[in-house]
This record gives C-alpha cells, sequence and structure tokens, in this order.
C-alpha cells in the first residue's frame, strides 16, 4: 500500500535495488496493490520460537500496526496463520483495555 | 488460573483506590478464588477516551479461579462504577513460564 510498486511486475527480484529478502513466492495477481510486497519467508514469530503473544506487551504489538492503527496484514509481515492469529487477538484485547487504539488519526 | 485486567476511574483519590481494590480482592474470595499476583500499573493514558476519562488506574492480577465462578465475577465487575473496563483472560498452565509479569 504504501510501497510504491516497481514497474513490471515480472522483473525477477534481483532487478529491484531494495535490501528487501527476495520474495520467492510467484505473484498470482495482477493488482497494484499486492505486487512489490517483498515478504520475508519465514514467519518472524516462528523464528524466535514464539508460543504466546501478551496483549500487555504495548511496544511490540505497535510494531505490528499500520499508521492509521490498522493490523498489519500477514502479506506485509510475512506471518504464518497461526501467529497471525495470535497477534490479532492480542491486538485486540489490547484495544479493549485501551492499552492501543482502534485508530489513529493522521491528518 | 485467569488473568485480570481492569480499569478504574482515574477520578478516585488514594483511600477510594485502594477501597476498590480490596473489594476486588474480596469479590475473587467469595467466588473460591484466590489472588496469586497483583499488580498495579498506576496512572496510566489511555490510547482512547472511556466514559469521558482519558486515564486510569490499571490493575492486573493472577487467579485461581473455579470456572464457573467467572461469570459472576465479571457481572460485579461490570457493576461496579468505578471500573472504567475489565478484561479476564484464560492462562495457559502449559505455557505458564513465560506469563511472569513485566515491570512496568
Amino acid at each position: 500500500m504504501e510501497d510504491t510498486p516497481t514497474s513490471a511486475g515480472t522483473a525477477p527480484a534481483k532487478a529491484a535495488p531494495e535490501a528487501r529478502p527476495k520474495n520467492n513466492t510467484t505473484p498470482r495477481r495482477t493488482n497494484v496493490r499486492f505486487q512489490a510486497q517483498r515478504v520475508p519467508r519465514l514467519c518472524p514469530f516462528c523464528q524466535q520460537k514464539v508460543r504466546t503473544i501478551d496483549y500487555k506487551d504495548v511496544d511490540l504489538l505497535r510494531h505490528y500496526l499500520t499508521d492509521h492503527g490498522k493490523i498489519k496484514p500477514r502479506r506485509r509481515l510475512g506471518t504464518c496463520a497461526r501467529h497471525q492469529r495470535m497477534l490479532a487477538t492480542a491486538i485486540k484485547r489490547a484495544r479493549h483495555v485501551a492499552l492501543l487504539p482502534f485508530t489513529m488519526q493522521t491528518l | 488460573m485467569y488473568e485480570l485486567m481492569y480499569i478504574a476511574r482515574p477520578t478516585l483519590d488514594e483511600p477510594a483506590l485502594a477501597a476498590l481494590n480490596e473489594r476486588v480482592d474480596k469479590l475473587i474470595a467469595s467466588a473460591g478464588g484466590r489472588v496469586v499476583k497483583r499488580e498495579d500499573w498506576g496512572k496510566r493514558r489511555l490510547a482512547y477516551p472511556i466514559a469521558k476519562c482519558t486515564e486510569g488506574f490499571y490493575s492486573v492480577l493472577h487467579i485461581h479461579l473455579p470456572p464457573t465462578a467467572v461469570r459472576g465475577l465479571e457481572r460485579n465487575l461490570k457493576l461496579a462504577e468505578d471500573v472504567l473496563r475489565y478484561l479476564v483472560t484464560r492462562i495457559d498452565p502449559r505455557l505458564a513460564p513465560d506469563s511472569e509479569f513485566k515491570q512496568e
């Protein structure tokens, strides 16, 4: 979304001068929104063998919100389904007890 | 094993807050529960206003409570005027080792 899509969607990753890890999944969709999302291959939570995500850990959770306070999508984080679910639950709990905002105005 | 978090009204003074905390402890005890750990975070800014308050006193408790008593406890907290928000979550005993409290 915020990432500007690189031109020519079929160009291999080596052509892009970005430092992001190479995306090994073949792009199936042509929608610009889904293009040029360099996603890490392994879930960042799996790498650290995270078993629980605490809703009180605000500094950690903040990291996974967009500027508007939305939960970042999996295609941007590269998380596995399980950890994304845990993350979403934790963020929603934190929102309920006003540790995190539901929305942030950026005007 | 449950974790209870509640936010008390920021307009409470020192003794009123202590009285509320004691009331919650009694509520748990009378429901056949036991407070394992209690942590008061003090006054903290809310991410969004609740009942026209922008701050609140946070408290986090680890409690042993019979599962049937949870509903009653939640109802009592809901009825308490000075509790802005509460949250009861289950703590998985298998994952208990990493459930120690973070120091604010």
